[in-house]
């Protein structure tokens, strides 16, 4: 007989319901070191606080957002999703591919899309029917995306007779508003939208939030888990859409470095508001805050590799608040 | 030649392990410990072991005082600990895991794979002659029983004197146990003393030539095995100060029995057999047993069908066919399981978020919540069960055990109206401080007035009384007869749980 674990909790529970001070700290450290930041680049940086620099900033940002936004959703389902980079990479070759090869627009944005949920549904059939941890299976399936990117392109970029139209999408303006920033604003919206005030974005925190006792709610935990990987996904190919509309062309390997930045916006949000749950608005600050150190140190003239390593080192400290809240379990 | 361990005590965060246990451990007999979950016996032999340092307390080996601080330093002493979930290495073959960081080597620190095997053919002959193993195979494709033994010859190969069996038989076949307890009584007369901890209380009492039991961390009794009944030693393990009887119940509830709320036939799960149950409407029906008595399993299989190999179930009349929680759930069934913080709640949640993990949609238009009817909901259940929270918002984590246990018990409310014909509750009031523990009392009465079925599983006989019409007692994974409300004592209680018909 193994059902009978029974060891009983002693002093569990014990801590007084009041918010203290530290909590707050807690939750508006990372927001003000952001807006320090924002400040010492105003006064410090001659070309930081102009108009048009605050308007790059958010042009820089913007994919980075759409892609962490989903994977907002996989961390508060606490899915990790490792192959996002290349799904950014394979729609912002798909769809430009099927344009020069005359697709009409919406039909070449509609197969994108359509690649995402396929990429979604695999990984997520992958971690729910096939039991592989999300960590590992997407770290397949990415490897998987990245070759066959290249096997789509040849490996060469992809340009020249994109319709405008297209290009309007990444680089337009639509009332003196970039497009990319409308898309940006549109996908947080969305995204805190079905998080914060729907029945499925409260499940998906319940799923995240202890799987178990989500199972013996009756919730179909299988749906949400999938759910959570296909929407992950599906903001993927929509940034990936527009990261190509952007650049003019489609190329192979620009979509890597939104797994790494994408997990950084994720887990920087992760210490603020809720600190040790994803939340949007959470993602939200922690794009801004990327774009806020890019661009500053852009502008001081510090090398690229330089950044990396400054970006590396805040990730770091971010991970490790979050770590001293919460176990940090994405496996 | 013994180990004595004098006064020991042991702190962890918050609780008292161990209170000023005493004990004599003797190299030449097999040493019973025994005691509800939570008494105290896996503390207690991890000091002996060395894998815990108590607090304070003074530990003896042969009258010279030492400090057992490590496992090592316990090994030095001949003190060797044979733990319940098994460290052997799976992919390593018996010799390999025998002789683990003892290997036999040549000059070069290459291994000597014969000898290995040789040596461990010696090991096992020399303490177990006449016992065949297949030392060559990985252990992971052994049955338990020889898997355990392989266990027992590697904690025996260096100079050991007492050896620590923490449940060896709990994972064997009745065939495999009788081998395995040849080999316990085999080993006092080869100067290796054994301390047993088992929850199979004849198995303790034919094996053991003394028997320790310990409470709530506290030392009870030591007593000769042969002088002690079955019966005595579950009183000793149950029986708590303060309670002197238990307070049979005042308004002897005989409600009108309802309609079968809840009828399962020929339900079998793990080793529990059930052949009929009926729970009706308004009835509060406790279930006792000890430990692996299989009351715990059999009351959360209504509602998970975990581990069900057939058997037959009706809600409210209609067969539930297939599906596992979801069909349970959907049918009207609830549970509310122990350790809530790994089944039921989510830490991280606010207690709004966590009281709408069933039933978020009752607030909800076309999926999208309405702020204002959740926080209503949420205030209703808040109120309902007095659960102490500064709003809605405060994250699970931060509130008291009693509290948490409340909104374990509010997401079957919330929204909920009164679709759960059958609530079950395991160990409902684990870590619920007593006014809360009334609270939720008065709380389960209400629901089965309200004309749902309760079941209660717990390990809290006191519990059990207060609250119930009719208590089944279980005995080795077998419901008995029915215990009616007006004869609830707590020796009919550790009469009928120690299996002697009452």
């Amino acid at each position: 007989m193994t059902i009978d674990t029974d060891i009983p909790a002693p002093a569990r529970g014990t801590a007084s319901p009041t918010k203290g001070r530290g909590d707050w700290l807690q939750r508006y450290s990372t927001l003000g070191v952001l807006v320090l930041m924002f400040l010492g680049f105003s006064l410090f940086v001659d070309r930081f606080l102009t108009p048009l620099n605050l308007s790059n900033i958010f042009q820089q940002i913007a994919i980075l957002t759409i892609v962490g936004c989903g994977l907002t959703f996989g961390f508060a389902a606490k899915e990790i999703d490792l192959s996002v980079g290349y799904t950014v990479g394979l729609s912002g070759i798909l769809v430009p591919l099927l344009l020069t090869l005359d697709w009409p627009l919406a039909a070449a944005i509609g197969a994108g899309l359509l690649a995402g949920i396929v990429v979604g549904l695999i990984n997520g059939l992958l971690v729910t029917k096939v039991g592989i941890p999300s960590l590992i299976a997407t770290l397949a399936t990415g490897s998987i995306l990245f070759g066959v990117n290249f096997l789509l392109t040849g490996g060469r970029a992809i340009y020249g007779g994109l319709p405008q139209s297209y290009l309007d999408l990444g680089q337009g303006n639509v009332f003196g508003i970039p497009t990319l920033a409308i898309f940006m604003l549109g996908s947080a919206l969305v995204a805190w939208f079905v998080m914060d005030r729907t029945v499925f974005g409260r499940y998906i925190y319940a799923v995240g939030g202890n799987r178990k006792a989500a199972e013996l709610s009756g919730l179909p935990i299988t749906f949400y888990r999938m759910a959570a990987l296909v929407i992950v996904s599906l903001f993927a190919v929509v940034a990936g859409a527009l990261l190509a509309a952007r650049l003019g062309s489609g190329q192979p390997n620009v979509g890597e470095r939104y797994l790494l930045d994408g997990l950084a916006t994720v887990f920087i949000g992760m210490t603020m508001f809720r600190p040790g749950t994803a939340t949007v608005a959470g993602t939200f600050c922690g794009a801004l805050f990327i774009g806020v150190i890019n661009n500053g140190l852009n502008l001081v003239g510090l090398d690229t590799y330089v950044q990396n390593i400054v970006k590396g080192v805040i990730i770091l400290v971010a991970v490790a608040i979050v770590s001293r809240t919460t176990k940090l379990s994405i496996l | 030649m013994s180990c004595t361990l004098e006064n020991i005590i042991m702190d962890f965060p918050g609780t008292r392990a161990l209170n000023n246990v005493s004990a004599e451990f003797r190299f030449d007999e097999v040493h019973g410990l025994i005691g509800e979950n939570g008494a105290g016996k896996s503390t207690f032999v991890n000091v002996l072991g060395g894998s815990l340092r108590p607090t304070s307390g003074q530990i003896a080996v042969d009258r010279r005082p030492v400090s057992l601080d490590t496992p090592r330093a316990a090994l030095g002493y001949g003190i060797a600990h044979v733990s319940q979930e098994g460290s052997l290495v799976p992919g390593l073959t018996g010799a390999e895991n025998i002789l683990l960081g003892a290997e036999p080597r040549s000059a070069g620190g290459v291994l000597r794979s014969r000898a290995l095997a040789r040596r461990a053919e010696e090991l096992v002959r020399h303490w177990f002659p006449g016992l065949s193993l297949p030392l060559d195979r990985p252990v992971g494709e052994l049955p338990m029983a020889d898997q355990k033994v392989i266990e027992i010859v590697r904690a025996l190969r260096g100079d050991i004197r007492l050896l620590i069996l923490d449940e060896p038989t709990a994972t064997l076949e009745a065939r495999e146990k009788r081998q395995l307890w040849s080999i316990i009584r085999s080993l006092p007369q080869r100067g290796v003393g054994v301390v047993l901890i088992s929850h199979f209380l004849s198995e303790v009492r034919d094996l053991s030539d003394r028997i320790t039991v310990l409470r709530d961390g506290m030392h009870v009794a030591t007593l000769q095995a042969k002088e002690a009944t079955e019966a005595q030693l579950v009183d000793l393990m149950l029986r708590r100060e303060g309670a002197a009887g238990l307070a049979v119940k005042a308004q002897a509830q005989t409600r009108a029995a309802g309609a079968a709320v809840l009828r399962v036939q020929n339900w079998v799960v793990g080793g529990v057999t059930v052949p009929e149950f009926t729970l009706r409407a308004g009835e509060v029906v406790g279930m006792i047993g000890l430990t692996s008595a299989g009351h715990f399993g059999f009351a959360r299989s209504l509602y998970t069908r975990q581990g069900v190999t057939s058997g037959r179930i009706e809600v409210a009349g209609r067969p539930v066919d297939g599906g596992g929680v979801r069909a349970m759930q959907r049918s009207g069934v609830a549970l509310v399981p122990d350790h809530r913080m790994e089944n039921a709640l989510s830490a991280a949640g606010s207690v709004l978020e966590n009281l709408s993990m069933v039933h978020a949609d009752t607030a909800a238009r076309g999926g999208i919540l309405s702020r204002r009817a959740e926080r209503a909901e949420a205030g209703r259940i808040i109120r309902l069960l007095n659960i102490k929270t500064p709003g809605d918002g405060q994250l699970i984590r931060n509130l008291s055990g009693g509290n948490k246990q409340k909104v374990s018990i509010g997401k079957w409310l919330y929204g909920a109206g009164d679709r759960y014909r059958v609530l079950i509750f395991i160990e409902p009031t684990e870590g619920v401080d007593i006014g809360a523990k009334q609270e939720i009392y008065a709380h389960i009465q209400r629901l089965a007035a309200g004309g749902a079925g309760i079941i209660i599983a717990s390990s809290d006989l006191i519990e059990i009384a207060q609250v119930c019409d009719v208590a089944v007692p279980f005995v080795h994974g077998c419901p008995g007869s029915p215990i009616p409300a007006s004869e609830f004592s707590e020796a009919r209680f550790i009469a009928a749980i120690s299996g002697e018909a009452a």
